[in-house]
């Protein structure tokens, strides 16, 4: 009878509906500017996440929630697992219904893959808080990173790790990209140094029983092994398989990216990772002026002290780079312009001196050798026994 | 169910090719009204949609034919996954790719329903797990083809029939899943009133009579299987083009239990409540989601456990019965 009314009356309805979302949206963003964070805030990851929000929070506390007079507003969205499928989703509808300037986070490499490809069309740049796979830079010009590659921390590791009176070591990586890069770039160390690997194992990236991987370290006859996977639940389990299943006691040494002993796993590992020996960007313990500002803010952030690890660094140099495009852009919406200007931007970190490569658009950093160790109130940390200054990513140096 | 099946054959039989078609044009209503109503959501709608496919396809397997399964994100992944390998070997057009998803989600059917059939009850929900399992672990392997954890990328759709481009704002992608949900439905719903349809759902509640007719029941419920294989490996090929990106998640025990929870939520065994409560599920998820990105799960969860407790037949159910008991008060006050 009258369907064709009440269709126009819908249809008006919508529009009115539309038309007051559009004013309302339009008022809110003239002057704030919005950065979507993408990371795992809920699940096995959650701290991770955490972390995430407490970096990017201890520098607005530092430096005020205004830049150049634009305020800045976070928009946190989650994603518990490496999940590329939905990483894409969350980053297109930050684009597109958030109508983000600037995307930041991104924990898993997975995740970062399936983003980059949105860039572009969406006007929008990516810093990555921590995915730590080299190729991502390749995927877009549009990426800048404040967190490490694997490449860049392990390489110091293999000569220390000859030093150490290992000669013939096995690996084991969690089988995705920054496990693959890490085994590769381990591998190359291990044999310039003088050693070699006998056995390469990938494992899967959800793995939560060690046990057989550890009979196969055992039967591989290494003297020494070397390990990378993502810092969570996976990594507190593989250290603690090492040691209860007697591999750290038979005296085979174990050498990895600090990944693996995160400042907040180092309470609950306690014996088990004591002496072990990695290689990093960044300890919460790091001994400088910067840091110890860092870290009380962050810690405040977070909430407890014992909960703070090396993604909050990442967070909080991430915003400082971010807090430079925008001054860069004068708030307008260019993502060309904003990776533009902090291309060759140096600055003190709490991790130390610090430059954005302007060729690779990835952080050039000092990485620390370090130890696990207790401090003089008792406290576990990662104790700096050796720095190796000004490293850059030798996975895409050409 | 048997009291379900009773009062629908008690019910006058009311042109059923009618109310078939108010129903489609409902859910195209409510797909439309969607794409006017949220411009800047349809990416997520568009997941809704590929969902919704994934939950049909369950619905046809535990609703009409009382298969239990947990692993129908088999069908679905092995659907993304097909579609996603054949865009990035040169197969762009999207139509043809849903259409190897399809083919790709039968074939699985065909096989993981020959094996799941061997079992009834509970060995057969085990099998269901290890087969969604399997093929996890097989994708994952299978990195050179797969992408592994990595996840299949670089995939570039061309625009459906050389015109509308997949883009950042997903309008086409929405408006050709839409269009594919419409179609899908109205088939299955010629399936599943058919009288292969009513042998399944005999199968589901009497087998032993059914078997006494002379049916013999393993290829009727291996024909649901592929069926279902088909809508499942769709809805799959959908998320491939619209994402562009495949990952394992598509072929997770997750999903599987997932789709299982939004087919409990809408109601099994009917196909509108594996549309109600594949939206009402997402929604949800989502909304909360986005509001409390560090604790939506526990909130999630806890109204999940109230929808359980009360509206145990689901929400297609309840719908039901407050329809049964307005038409009655109708009824009566008609006479």
């Amino acid at each position: 009878m009258n369907g064709t009314s009440f269709g126009r009356l819908l249809r008006s309805g919508a529009l009115a509906l539309a038309g007051t979302l559009a004013t309302l949206s339009g008022a809110a963003f003239a002057d704030t500017i919005k950065v979507g964070i993408i990371g795992p805030f809920s699940g096995p990851f959650a701290l991770q996440g955490k972390n995430f929000q407490a970096g990017a929070e201890a520098w607005l506390a530092q430096n005020g929630k205004t830049v150049a007079g634009h305020d800045i507003e976070l928009v946190y969205r989650d994603l518990p697992t490496a999940n590329p499928q939905q990483a894409r989703a969350l980053a297109q509808e930050l684009i597109v219904k958030d109508k983000v300037q600037y995307l930041g986070g991104v924990y898993f490499t997975p995740d970062a893959m399936a983003i980059t490809p949105l860039l572009k069309q969406g006007n929008v740049p990516l810093v990555i808080f921590n995915a730590a796979t080299s190729a991502i830079m390749n995927s877009s010009p549009l990426v800048v990173r404040t967190s490490f590659t694997l490449p860049q921390t392990t390489t110091p590791l293999g000569k220390a790790a000859v030093e150490r009176g290992a000669k013939k070591f096995v690996s084991i990586v969690s089988d995705y990209g920054p496990g693959v890069d890490a085994e590769g770039a381990f591998k190359k160390a291990i044999t310039a140094a003088g050693g070699e690997v006998v056995e390469s194992i990938r494992i899967p990236l959800n793995t939560t029983e060690f046990s057989p991987i550890m009979q196969r370290i055992r039967d591989s006859g290494a003297e020494g092994a070397f390990a990378f996977l993502p810092s969570g639940p996976p990594t507190l389990g593989f250290v603690k398989a090492f040691s209860d299943t007697g591999l750290k006691k038979a005296g085979v040494k174990l050498f990895a990216p600090g990944d693996l002993t995160q400042e907040s796993d180092l309470p609950a590992l306690g014996e088990a990772a004591d002496g072990l020996i990695t290689s990093f960007h960044y300890a919460v313990s790091h001994d400088s002026e910067v840091n110890k500002r860092f870290v009380a803010a962050a810690e405040k952030a977070i909430g407890a002290p014992d909960l703070l690890s090396f993604p909050a660094v990442g967070a909080y140099d991430g915003m400082f780079v971010i807090s430079k495009m925008i001054a860069a852009t004068a708030g307008k919406q260019d993502a060309e312009k904003a990776v533009e200007a902090v291309k060759g931007l140096g600055w003190e970190s709490p991790r130390g001196p610090v430059k954005i490569d302007p060729e690779t658009r990835h952080i050039t950093q000092t990485i620390y050798l370090r130890e696990v160790a207790k401090d003089a109130q008792g406290r576990w940390i990662n104790k700096e026994i050796a720095s190796f200054p000004e490293q850059g990513d030798p996975g895409l140096a050409k | 169910m048997a009291n379900a099946t009773l009062q629908s054959a008690a019910a006058p039989r009311l042109r059923p090719l009618g109310r078939d078609l108010i129903g489609l044009a409902l859910i195209a209503l409510a797909g439309l009204s969607g794409y006017w109503l949220f411009p800047d959501n349809l990416a997520f709608l568009t997941r809704v949609i590929s969902v919704a496919l994934l939950v049909l396809s369950l619905d046809l397997v535990v609703g009409y034919c009382g298969i239990a399964s947990l692993g129908q994100a088999a069908l679905y992944g092995a659907g993304a996954y097909a579609a996603g390998i054949a865009c990035i070997n040169g197969i762009t057009d999207p139509i043809l790719l849903i259409l190897i998803g399809a083919v790709a989600g039968a074939v699985t059917g065909l096989f993981t329903g020959a094996v799941m059939l061997r079992a009834h009850g509970l060995p057969q929900l085990v099998l269901s797990i290890a087969l969604v399992q399997l093929l996890h672990e097989a994708a994952n392997k299978a990195s050179w083809l797969t992408g592994g954890s990595d996840g299949l990328s670089g995939m570039a759709p061309a625009p459906l029939f050389g015109v509308f481009e997949f883009d950042l704002w997903g309008r086409s992608a929405y408006l050709f899943g839409l269009c594919l949900l419409l179609v899908v439905f109205a088939v299955l719903s010629l399936i599943v009133r058919s009288p292969f349809g009513m042998v399944c759902r005999g199968l589901k509640e009497d087998p032993l009579r059914i078997s006494a007719l002379g049916i013999y029941a393993f290829p009727v419920l291996l024909k649901m299987f592929v069926i279902s294989g088909a809508v499942a490996g769709t809805g799959g090929a959908l998320a491939a083009i619209a994402t562009q990106v495949v990952g394992l998640d598509s072929v997770s025990f997750e999903l599987s239990a997932n789709a299982l929870v939004m087919l409990v939520l809408g109601g099994i065994g009917h196909l509108y409540g594996a549309l109600i409560g594949t939206v009402i599920f997402m929604a949800l998820e989502h909304t909360v989601a986005a509001i409390n990105p560090f604790h939506w799960m526990t909130l999630v969860g806890a109204v999940l456990i109230a929808i359980v407790l009360f509206a145990p037949r689901g929400l297609s159910g309840t719908l039901d019965q407050i329809a049964a008991l307005l038409t009655r008060r109708g009824g009566r006050a008609g006479r």
